[in-house]
């Protein structure tokens, strides 16, 4: 295709033709033939984008705030020069370039290669493609352009960022069924004895070996064994209202963030860890255990998008008959916009489970985006305050989740309700 | 834009200087670039002696100017003749301004280059100067009178007779500057990097080859009177050609110069043009593709092939074009050659076939069918093979690329 210039060039040379025929100007109809000439001599090599594009990841999982090598291969196969050539390696919006240009202009000979290398940052959780890649041919000066793309994609997952998590509240009241296989000799609250070690501020005093103190001279405190695994079920609030506030804070972002902490942390001690995220429809991953599990809700979580309108009521009712008996259940919600909260936190509650609420503020989220006038924001918080102490009255753990608040920082609320 | 485009910096970590890199201050010394410059100063240079020589000398030149300009004020200008180049013949009046017009176009980009505050600076004293230069003697004289004098009054006439030289001075170097400006204005352009420099460079060649087309045209021409006997009229009149190739006569000398006119411009604007264009997009890489190998390699690539194109194809371009102008005479030739009846006879007798609509059909006959030769004949496949073929052995499949 001719370029702008090329365009004028010819016009121009017709123009400088005709006008020189009609004055009799030598000049002009020389110099209206030069320019014809010029693109006539140029249309000859135009320049192209045969070539192969090879694209090659650091990692095809990632975790949202990482970095990810990108490194693309491209080769001339034809036995043509490509002339000027201007790669460009399409990139998700989401992703930001970090190091390097996802961009380059080349001229490669017949067999010759060039590589394109790029780190890009990763901010949003998500399934993401790299590609197609964009090549546009130009010959030397500009005449002539060609457009096309190497329909070649490389599919990414960025998986939510997972937190420390350095203390888990949650223990299940009735010890697993199956514990025989799954028999942890891991430190931490259980009944049989597990190894002695120093006193650290913070230790319960009933904990102390006195015998220990009395040979050795030092607060020593007892460890206990793990003596059961747990069933933790996390159900993870994915409705059109969780989007409020900006695109890398707000509720559902923050969940999606608490939950695979959670789900990391109490996988890692090898218990059993199940996902349900309800939106327009309910996503039930069931309880399992291991790295593959892991895998499982990371990439659920990955996918997760604000939608949907289902309360959390209905989530309950469907999966309250597959939940163990005296399970912990998290409730990831920012309980806003959903009337059957209460009622399906009681229920739980009634059913032996012990629940509980993290609760993204997210009236304090919206405030991130918006401007609510004081009067209004002190009415809405009171009226926030009013429906978690209701949960909390149902029984449940409630936890009041601040945008600027860490997980760990917001699960140590659990003791003060 | 990466978060790496910042300041540029043309030192490793280790404080040692790289190599190569793509960094402004190392890539404006790279001998492809410097080659551009000077391809393009040359073909500003040979274009602006062509045009002088074809439609300026001993008609409109600046040394018949200021001869008209000294017999008027029955006076010497008092710039100096061996600068203006009076006195001397043809083309040789214009050696020694198109040095001085170089150089003030060397000093406008060598001052471009130059911080805001130093530009300011000289900006300032030119502007000063001027101004003492101007009006200097006259205040000078004109005060020191009143004060010796003790009278206020205003400048007599020997007072006023002091701003004669500098204004003369002044006069003779604005018509010097608007003769030189097409060269001062280049100059400027390729070694400053400015764009606008350029465009107005060619425009003012261009501007004065219409209003000179406008001017020999004979309706025109006609109603000037005496004056229009001293524009340089190039007729559409052709004589026998005297310069071709292999043998094949097919231009006159003038057309020749013409084309060539018209070659050097397109010279001049692609390889000036060239040097911005990829500067610029050095300039807005990264920092890290500054330094990548990569990049550089294919910066040298690029470069290379503008190089090879621009003598190849605009070389080409010429060439079509002669062959194109002298292409109806080669028809002409061959049709009366080949067939030898009455109907040849009266063709290749024919006036309009062998003035201007027959130069011009014949030559937009032989421009169409060597654009649809590209159809026929795949050169760029052809120079790929031969390229293959001569480099099977060097040529690995995939370059080692050194690690940064």
């Amino acid at each position: 295709m001719w370029t702008r210039k090329a365009s004028f060039t010819f016009t121009g040379g017709i123009a400088l033709i005709l006008i020189g025929m009609m004055i009799a100007n030598l000049q002009m109809m020389i110099l209206g033939l030069t320019f014809i000439a010029f693109i006539v001599v140029n249309s000859w090599i135009s320049g192209h984008g045969d070539v192969e594009v090879q694209r090659t990841l650091s990692a095809d999982n990632l975790y949202k705030g990482d970095d990810l090598y990108v490194e693309l291969l491209v080769t001339n196969r034809s036995n043509r020069n490509t002339q000027l050539l201007e790669v460009y390696d399409n990139i998700p919006h989401e992703m930001k370039l970090r190091s390097g240009l996802n961009q380059m202009r080349l001229n490669l000979k017949p067999g010759e290669s060039a590589r394109i290398r790029y780190v890009l940052r990763c901010p949003l959780r998500g399934h993401f493609s790299i590609g197609p890649v964009s090549l546009r041919s130009r010959n030397t000066f500009n005449l002539g352009v060609e457009e096309m793309y190497v329909d070649h994609h490389s599919d990414i997952v960025i998986f939510p960022q997972i937190k420390e998590v350095e203390e888990a509240f949650l223990r299940s009241r009735t010890p697993k069924m199956y514990t025989g296989a799954t028999t942890l000799r891991t430190p931490g609250q259980g009944s049989e004895f597990y190894s002695l070690r120093e006193y650290v501020p913070g230790d319960p005093f009933k904990n102390i070996n006195w015998k220990a103190f009395a040979r050795t001279g030092d607060l020593m405190v007892n460890e206990k064994c793990r003596d059961a695994v747990t069933d933790l079920y996390i159900l993870l609030d994915s409705r059109d209202i969780a989007r409020i506030g900006t695109v890398l804070k707000n509720p559902l972002e923050m969940g999606t963030v608490s939950a695979a902490s959670l789900a990391a942390f109490f996988l890692k001690r090898r218990d059993s860890v199940a996902l349900a995220i309800f939106d327009d429809n309910l996503s039930y991953l069931p309880p399992d255990t291991g790295d593959k599990q892991y895998f499982k809700i990371l990439s659920a979580l990955a996918g997760v998008a604000p939608k949907g309108t289902m309360p959390l009521q209905a989530v309950t009712n469907s999966l309250s008959g597959r939940f163990s008996r005296g399970s912990p259940v998290f409730i990831i919600s920012s309980c806003e916009g959903d009337g059957t909260v209460p009622a399906a936190v009681r229920d739980l509650v009634g059913r032996g489970h012990e629940v509980t609420v993290l609760s993204p503020s997210s009236i304090d989220f919206e405030r991130l985006v918006s401007r609510i006038p004081r009067m209004s924001y002190e009415v809405l918080k009171l009226e926030r305050q009013n429906r978690l102490t209701t949960l909390a009255g149902s029984g449940a753990m409630v936890i009041d989740w601040m945008p600027d608040m860490d997980l760990s920082q917001a699960l140590m609320q659990v003791r003060g309700y | 834009m990466a978060d790496d485009v910042g300041l540029q910096r043309d030192v490793t970590v280790t404080g040692e200087m790289s190599p190569r890199t793509l960094h402004l201050k190392l890539l404006r010394k790279q001998w492809q670039i410097i080659s551009l410059q000077v391809i393009a100063t040359m073909a500003l240079i040979g274009m602006y002696l062509e045009v002088v020589s074809n439609y300026v000398v001993d008609s409109i030149d600046h040394t018949m100017l200021f001869d008209t300009i000294e017999i008027l004020i029955g006076d010497q200008l008092p710039i100096g003749d061996w600068l203006t180049g009076e006195g001397r013949s043809g083309l040789a009046r214009f050696f020694v301004p198109l040095v001085l017009g170089m150089a003030v176009g060397g000093g406008m980009a060598l001052l471009a280059f130059q911080t805001p505050k130093v530009q300011q600076r000289v900006k300032l004293g030119f502007i000063v100067t001027l101004i003492v230069v101007l009006v200097g003697q006259l205040l000078l004289s004109w005060l020191t009178g009143m004060l010796f004098s003790f009278d206020l009054r205003l400048p007599n006439s020997n007072e006023l007779s002091t701003l004669e030289w500098p204004l003369l001075m002044i006069l003779s170097l604005m018509i010097l500057f608007l003769y030189l400006l097409p060269v001062i204005m280049g100059v400027r352009g390729i070694w400053g990097l400015s764009r606008r420099s350029i465009a107005w460079a060619i425009g003012f060649t261009l501007l004065f080859l219409g209003i000179h087309a406008i001017l020999a045209f004979p309706l025109i021409n006609g109603q000037l009177g005496s004056y229009g006997d001293s524009v340089n009229v190039i007729g559409a009149q052709f004589s026998d050609p005297t310069i071709g190739i292999f043998g094949v006569m097919l231009v006159t000398k003038q057309q020749f110069a013409l084309i060539m006119i018209a070659v050097l411009i397109m010279v001049f604007q692609e390889s000036s043009y060239a040097v911005i264009r990829y500067l610029e997009y050095a300039y807005r890489l990264p920092e890290s593709c500054k330094r990548d190998p990569e990049y550089v390699r294919q910066m040298d690539n690029v470069l290379n092939t503008h190089l090879k194109h621009t003598f190849g194809f605009l070389g080409l371009t010429g060439v079509a074009t002669m062959v194109a102008l002298g292409f109806h005479s080669v028809l002409l030739g061959f049709v009366e050659d080949s067939t030898g009846s009455q109907w040849a006879g009266q063709i290749s007798e024919s006036i309009e076939l062998s003035l201007t609509y027959g130069l011009v059909i014949s030559a937009a006959m032989f421009l169409s069918i060597m654009a649809l030769l590209r159809f026929f004949v795949p050169w760029e496949r052809i120079w790929g093979l031969i390229y293959a073929r001569k480099n099977a052995d060097a040529l690995p499949t995939e370059k080692q690329v050194v690690e940064i």
